[in-house]
């Protein structure tokens, strides 16, 4: 498999008060290319904050990241913000959906950024609203949607760009088991027919299953092993 | 731009407190560009004889006291001068006291001379002449009463013991003054009982140049009669009416400014609280790639908008409310064809677009400066 996100030795250290507070000690790990990537670990071990440095809203106190061989750890903000809305796609614990703005408004959001015509940005958001299967829902507005709703229109904001790679930060943290498992369902169906990158942060081993592989991070340090739906896509793609 | 449904649905996104600023916005601006624009009311009319060279003559025992009409001829021997007109301040109104404005007896053989900047159509000029009982009126005069030229009218008298009956013979036209009535001056005599007294002499002078030495000449003449003059250039004179006029412009304009100063405050308190409310959501802006510049600009204009729509209602009120409040009756004649003037209804405008960009300033640039991380801790 391509290597996608290549993370090497990374640390990162905050600086609270006078003390510094080691949170990543040199991560290694790579990413391939077509992967979904869970991120599990007790609360406070660092995974939001790897997360964030792979998406590009974050730098690494020491140590390398490479997106598609782009050592993205080195580009300064201005060009980590046109990097991301190219890139990235992102997906978070509350949607964070934009409440002055509807449904369609929302997913068109990062294509404002983009040279497409008005034309083209219709559809585009029409398309992702489909995948992910709100096509009804465009004129909504986010208080008129349940949380597994804004979750997926949340999702259709992430993949509208065509990102490289969707990050996802508990993305199931605040919905119930039903909508929970819709939102990784839709998640596993990127990964299996649109070939999306996802990496996703969870407490919950059940998501974890949803992905491919499983990494775990504890004391600032990454433990790799594999786990149901992970493993039998493996042996799968293994016996292929 | 396509971003204006944006900035458009975050200005009005709490509608309560965005109508509450535009209401102090509109209600501050109103009171602005009302000040300024007395300030310009005064300062037009204290110019309405600008370039006239005309000289004030009234007695310089008090403005109450009167002079003897036979001033007038020793004054003309004064070498330099045009034309003398004796002119005597009326003070009446029309039915009822609220309907109070300038009127004049004049000297109908001189007035065209001295006051030639005052047109008047020949035809009715004849009228008027021919006519004791004639009268002159500002067309604004005419609106305000719904008078027409041939009307029959009587004033009613403050300061003196008649009523003057008088028939509208013409109506005059002037760049500044359209509320002025004049009537004449052999007819305020003859019922006065021909007591040869008059208010104050107008004079015109030739040349600008000559118009110091001519005014102390006027007052040399007479400063040891029992009726010494004092003279003013028309400007001095209408600033003398308006005596203040220097320190209410100070006074108006310090007003001014305080105001502008509480209300950009008020305003930046507002814009912090909106800017602070929409961290997370200006965060996930970063995230997806809007760049620092751009959120800023997007503040900028929203804040800059919302306060911009303040100012023009405030303006635009202020329009209407003077095209039907009568200020000349509110203010008893104080205001003469008040409205808010062109200068302070821009400036206001202006003023209120600035008054967002310097409030919405500093919120603005932080939401825009504000790390990505930070900003999403923050909703947890
Ligand atoms: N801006 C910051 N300044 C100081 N310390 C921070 C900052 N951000 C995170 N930390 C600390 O870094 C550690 C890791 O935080 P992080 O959010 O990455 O944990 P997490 O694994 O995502 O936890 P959770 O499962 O609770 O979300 C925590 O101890 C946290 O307090
Ligand atoms: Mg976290």
């Amino acid at each position: 498999m391509e290597v996608l996100v290549r993370i090497e030795n990374v640390k990162k250290i905050y600086r609270r008060d006078e003390f510094d507070v080691p949170v990543l000690n040199g991560v290694s790990v790579d990413v391939g290319r077509g992967d979904f990537l869970a991120l599990m670990g007790p609360s406070g071990s660092g995974k939001t904050t790897l997360l964030n440095l792979i998406a590009g809203i974050d730098r690494p106190t020491g140590g390398r990241i490479l997106v598609e061989e782009k050592e993205i750890s080195r580009f300064s903000e201005t060009q980590l913000a046109s990097w991301r809305a190219r890139h990235v796609g992102f997906i978070f614990q509350l949607y964070n959906l934009i409440p002055v703005l509807n449904a369609f408004e929302n997913v068109e959001l990062p294509l404002l950024l983009t040279k497409l015509s008005r034309k083209e940005r219709r559809e585009h958001v029409n398309t992702a609203l489909n995948i992910v299967g709100l096509g009804d829902r465009m004129f909504h507005y986010p208080r008129q949607l349940s949380g597994g709703q804004e979750q997926r229109v949340a999702i259709a904001r992430a993949i509208v760009t065509d990102p490289t790679i969707i990050v996802a930060d508990e993305p199931t943290g605040d919905l119930d088991a039903r909508n929970a498992e819709e939102v990784l369902n839709l998640l596993q169906r990127l990964n299996d027919e649109f070939q999306k990158t996802i990496i996703m942060v969870t407490h919950d081993p059940k998501a974890a299953q949803h992905a491919r592989r499983t990494l775990h991070l504890e004391k600032g340090m990454l433990v790799e092993m594999l786990t149901g739906a992970g493993m039998e896509a493996m042996s799968a793609r293994a016996e292929a | 731009m396509k971003f204006s449904k944006l900035i458009y649905r975050n200005i009005f996104r709490n509608r309560l407190r965005a109508i509450l600023t535009v209401l102090l916005m509109a209600a501050i601006f109103f009171f602005i560009a009302t000040l300024l624009s007395i300030l310009e009311n005064f300062t037009l009319f204290s110019e309405a004889g600008k370039g006239q060279n005309r000289l004030a003559t009234q007695s310089a025992i008090s403005l109450a006291n009167v002079l003897p009409v036979a001033h007038e001829q020793k004054i003309r021997q004064i070498p330099g001068i045009v034309d003398v007109c004796q002119m005597q301040w009326f003070g009446a109104y029309y039915k009822e006291p609220k309907n109070f404005f300038a009127n004049f007896a004049i000297d109908h053989h001189h007035m065209r001379t001295v006051f030639d900047d005052y047109a008047i159509p020949d035809k009715e000029f004849e009228a008027y002449a021919n006519d004791r009982q004639g009268t002159i009126v500002g067309p604004e005069l005419m609106k305000r009463f719904g008078w027409k030229v041939g009307d029959r009218i009587t004033l009613k008298s403050t300061i003196f013991p008649f009523n003057p009956e008088l028939n509208i013979r013409g109506v005059y036209k002037h760049p500044i003054d359209s509320s002025s009535l004049f009537f004449r001056m052999d007819y305020f005599q003859q019922a006065m009982g021909n007591n040869g007294l008059v208010g104050m002499f107008w004079i015109k002078v030739k040349d600008a140049k000559n118009m110091t030495s001519v005014s102390k000449q006027i007052d040399d003449m007479f400063r040891n009669s029992t009726d010494p003059t004092e003279t003013f250039t028309e400007k001095e004179f209408q600033l003398n009416f308006l005596s203040m006029m220097g320190d209410i412009k100070l006074l108006f304009h310090s007003i001014s400014l305080c105001s502008i100063f509480m209300v950009i405050l008020l305003a930046a308190i507002t814009m912090s609280m909106s800017a602070r409310e929409r961290v997370t959501e200006i965060a996930v802006l970063k995230a997806i790639g809007f760049p620092r510049g751009l959120v800023l600009t997007l503040m900028l204009i929203e804040f800059a908008l919302l306060t911009l729509i303040g100012g023009t209602v405030g303006v635009l009120g202020g329009t209407f409310v003077y095209r039907f409040v009568n200020m000349t009756e509110v203010t008893q004649g104080f205001l003469v064809n008040f409205g808010l003037y062109p200068t302070p209804i821009i400036a206001c405008v202006i003023a209120s677009l600035g008054v967002g960009l310097l409030a919405g300033g500093w919120p603005a640039m932080r939401s825009a400066n504000m790390s990505v991380v930070d900003g999403l801790r923050r909703v947890v």
